[in-house]
């Protein structure tokens, strides 16, 4: 059919098949992804509209989270608030900031550095594609399904109440959030040469995206204007309206996109700007043995992790002295966030342990799943040749997992500690809010548990316990906001905890907590131990 | 109970993914000191063996020995004194070659320096480069460094060589009858005939799961058919039905007979004979060639399991 039609050239024919290529060999992700995505927006924006379904009860909510600019450096600062548009922002303010930047750099990593790395994008080259043509591909498919996000969650906001205008310009912007960063992958992925290194360095910059955005908006400076996160806000779409600021995002977005596809055409196929370097002859003694050996493999994701955490907990401490001086002056704030008259910081405490939490129960969910990248990728194989069993491969990562998690939740939890006592000048706080980050340990190692089950008996499943992630994290962020039915808040281990230090622990629950997830880590060993290796 | 004459003995060995029989009865003798060639068709259950071998995946039935012991349940201790380079090497690659090998082998207990950095030498490889940065070959060499250096009783390859070039390949020759003038058990899965025929003792032909033949190449090839190309002065009488014959065709040629036709060489006496008394003009016996030999075992002609079928009577 091709000789056929020598006007179509190779070159329009070829970016049709990689277009096709792209979309076969991901759209289940893609799907997912987009669908799941856009459904919890939808469905969070439908419980805040039930929830706040008078003008007061809006203006109340507007009220407390206006008074504290700690609020706005996590959520961001909202205009427009007193409205029930507003209020969802205010709402996904967090959860977004990182959600639509990943879902970018997810559709373009994976089917870009990823297919180069594994060689089959060689396979590919091989074949009637030219070289820029796999990345532009990638990007139009990314571009693609984020528009269909995007219409599909602006259809949901005007179902919910939300003025169209508003809803559309809202959708809009997180859509340009999204495809910034999918054209950053994409660049990213033409200088690093692993899949691994493109993830690192958009996250890198998201995270900076988010302190940019964070101070700008709580020292009220130009600085958010600098950040694709301030420009998503900025656009102010229950607010001034101001559709021009989309053009940043765009502009940006298609700029590394054009970059990215120059690049690719221009380098060497398996190359990348930037290169390793020539290491050791010899391993340390340390890294032979299983223990070294697992420490090494985690430990760059555990600094991810701790490096996020660490921010977190020392931004939220930092700006304690703010939310006590706002709470000084408004009483009425002070009901509305439920703030006890003599422990006024306890629950900002809460809040942000809570989000601790959610960042130490994905650790240890990531961390068991690079267990099974160990497994399906053959290196598992490789690692038990040798005299070392199964038992004790899995008890040196277990070991290394622990460790990793008691670091990353006493170090952020003592930075809390630190950086609260140092804004507000007064230690008293200090071991109650170390300890509210220990309470939750137990609640985490049940997730670790449901992973390391899994693992143990249905390797393949391993996705399952992301889901199980994802519900607790909703259920831990909005979960509260939204007067989630009981049932619902029950199905996950971490309001079992209690909300510590404004809400009482309670030794026995902790403890039953503790039990389940050593029953289902004996579960994983056990089924571990007896199960074939899978590598599929 | 155990088993001192053999170090891998598996008797109907079988395995199942779901619906699929990956080994359906397999028997498998390795003797100490010999390197024992393991030769089948892609998918025949080569991988699927040695895994089951490895202890990394459980058999579905029959038995299975490794050192006389179980290999699933004593896999870690059984490894002390083996080492496996796999069909698919995987390293980590954020490491160096060098610090693979270091990691490798310490999971293997004993290994020899003075071993290691002489292999390093002979394979050329440069253990400073990172994983990820060396070629496809490279990466297959420190794989069969690790097993090398690796003071092991048994070695465990799983096409060791895929990607070698030839002067590597050579090295590779060299290093393996090393080991095994060391005393050490090999046993090498391989789709390279030349390489089997360089290196193998003896070997095992699977098809389908199923052991098909086992022995010497010599017994293999004693066991196969010989062609025969004759040209003869008169007809030959009785040879088109003659014992062993087979595929016989001939033809009248410038007042010449022309004679083709296999046999298999338990009758090769008889037949010269016969052709003899028809007065030889001129003839070619040729000795079956490996890949006919391997092509035949490898294959679904019925002949084949004829073949296999006698040579195992012959065998046992
Ligand atoms: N984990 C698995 N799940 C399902 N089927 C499998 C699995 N592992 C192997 N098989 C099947 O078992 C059969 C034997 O595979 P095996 O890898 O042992 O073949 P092989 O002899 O090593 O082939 P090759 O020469 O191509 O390496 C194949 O049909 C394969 O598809
Ligand atoms: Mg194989």
């Amino acid at each position: 059919m091709s000789a056929d039609h020598p006007a179509a050239g190779p070159h329009t024919q070829g970016l049709d098949t990689m277009i096709g290529i792209v979309w076969r060999t991901r759209r289940r992700g893609i799907l997912i992804g987009v669908l799941a995505l856009g459904g919890s927006l939808i469905g969070t924006a439908a419980a805040v509209a039930g929830l706040y379904d008078t003008p007061s009860k809006i203006h109340t909510y507007a009220a407390a989270v206006t008074a504290g600019s700690a609020l706005a450096a996590i959520n961001g600062h909202v205009e427009g608030i007193d409205s029930l548009g507003g209020v969802i922002q205010d709402e996904f303010g967090f959860l977004a900031s990182f959600l639509l930047p990943l879902l970018g750099i997810a559709l373009v990593a994976g089917s870009t550095r990823r297919e180069e790395e594994s060689g089959r994008l060689e396979t590919i080259l091989g074949g009637r594609i030219t070289r820029h043509q796999p990345v532009l591909a990638a990007l139009l498919v990314a571009a693609a399904a984020i528009l269909g996000m995007s219409v599909l969650f602006a259809a949901g906001l005007v179902v919910c109440g939300v003025p169209v205008s508003g809803a559309i310009l809202y959708s809009a912007a997180l859509g340009a959030l999204a495809f910034v960063f999918a054209g950053l992958a994409a660049l990213l992925a033409q200088l690093v040469p692993h899949t691994r290194g493109v993830y690192t360095g958009s996250l890198t910059v998201l995270a900076a995206a988010y302190v940019l955005r964070g101070v700008g908006d709580t020292t009220k400076s130009g600085l958010a204007l600098l950040s694709p996160l301030g420009w998503a806000e900025k656009a102010a779409p229950f607010g001034d309206q101001r559709w021009w600021l989309l053009t940043i995002p765009v502009v940006a977005g298609l700029a590394a996109g054009a970059g990215a596809v120059r690049l690719a055409g221009r380098r060497d196929l398996g190359s990348a700007v930037l290169r390793g370097r020539a290491g050791p002859e010899c391993a340390s003694r340390f890294r032979r043995g299983p223990i070294g050996f697992a420490a090494w493999l985690h430990l760059p994701a555990t600094a991810g992790w701790l490096a996020g955490a660490v921010l977190l907990t020392a931004m939220m401490g930092a700006l304690s002295r703010q939310l006590l001086d706002a709470l000084a002056g408004n009483p009425a704030l002070t009901n509305a966030m439920g703030v006890a008259g003599d422990r006024p910081l306890d629950g900002f405490v809460a809040a942000t342990q809570l989000y601790l939490a959610v960042i130490a129960a994905g650790f240890l969910v990531q961390a068991i799943g690079t267990l099974r990248a160990e497994e399906a990728g053959g290196r598992l194989a490789s690692r038990l040749s040798g005299t070392l069993s199964r038992s004790r491969w899995l008890f040196a990562h277990g070991t290394v997992i622990l460790g990793g998690l008691a670091l990353i939740v006493a170090g952020s939890s003592l930075v809390l500690a630190l950086s609260t006592a140092w804004s507000v000048g007064d230690t008293g706080e200090f071991g109650a809010i170390v300890s509210a980050g220990l309470d939750y340990l137990p609640a985490e190692l049940v997730l670790a548990g449901v992973a390391l089950a899994l693992f143990g008996l249905w390797p393949r499943g391993l996705g399952f316990a992301w889901a199980a992630f994802a519900a607790v994290a909703f259920i831990a962020l909005l979960g509260p906001g939204l007067n989630l039915a009981r049932w619902v808040l029950d199905l996950s281990p971490i309001t079992y905890v209690g909300g510590p230090p404004r809400g009482a622990v309670d030794a026995g629950s902790l403890a039953a907590l503790a039990i389940t997830a050593v029953a289902l880590v004996m579960l994983g060993f056990l089924g571990f131990r007896r199960r074939d290796l899978s590598e599929s | 109970m155990t088993d001192p004459t053999h170090v891998i003995h598996s008797q109907q060995l079988t395995k199942t993914f779901g619906k699929v029989r990956a080994l359906d009865g397999l028997d498998l003798a390795v003797r100490p000191g010999e390197v024992h060639g393991f030769l089948g068709p892609n998918g025949a259950g080569k991988s699927t063996t040695i895994r089951i071998l490895l202890g990394l995946i459980r058999a579905t039935g029959g038995r299975v020995e490794l050192f006389g012991a179980d290999p699933w349940r004593d896999a870690a201790s059984l490894h002390g004194r083996l080492a496996y380079v796999a069909g698919d090497v995987a390293l980590w690659p954020g490491l160096t070659g060098g610090q693979c090998l270091d990691v490798i082998g310490a999971t293997h207990g004993r290994v020899d320096e003075r071993r290691r950095a002489d292999l390093i030498e002979r394979f050329e490889l440069d253990p400073t480069k990172r994983i990820r940065d060396y070629s496809k070959g490279n990466r297959q060499k420190v794989a069969l460094i690790a097993a090398l250096a690796a003071g092991a009783d048994l070695l465990i390859l799983d096409e060791p060589t895929s990607g070698l070039d030839p002067l590597m390949e050579q090295a590779f020759q060299n290093c393996v009858r090393e080991r095994r003038d060391a005393g050490v058990t090999v046993l090498l899965s391989s789709h390279l005939l030349d390489e089997v025929e360089a290196l193998a003792d003896r070997v095992s032909i699977i098809r389908r799961g199923r052991t098909v033949t086992t022995g010497t190449l010599a017994d293999l090839r004693r066991n196969s058919r010989t062609s025969v190309h004759a040209v003869t002065t008169e007809e030959p009488g009785s040879l088109a039905h003659a014992a062993g014959v087979a595929d016989y065709v001939s033809e009248r040629l410038d007042g010449h007979v022309d004679i083709r036709f296999t046999i298999d060489a338990h009758h090769l006496d008889a037949m010269i004979g016969t052709l003899h008394a028809a007065r030889i003009h001129t003839l070619t016996v040729a000795p079956p060639s490996l890949d006919a030999l391997f092509l035949r075992s490898y294959g679904d002609a019925p002949e084949a399991r004829a073949t296999a079928a006698t040579f195992a009577e012959n065998t046992r």
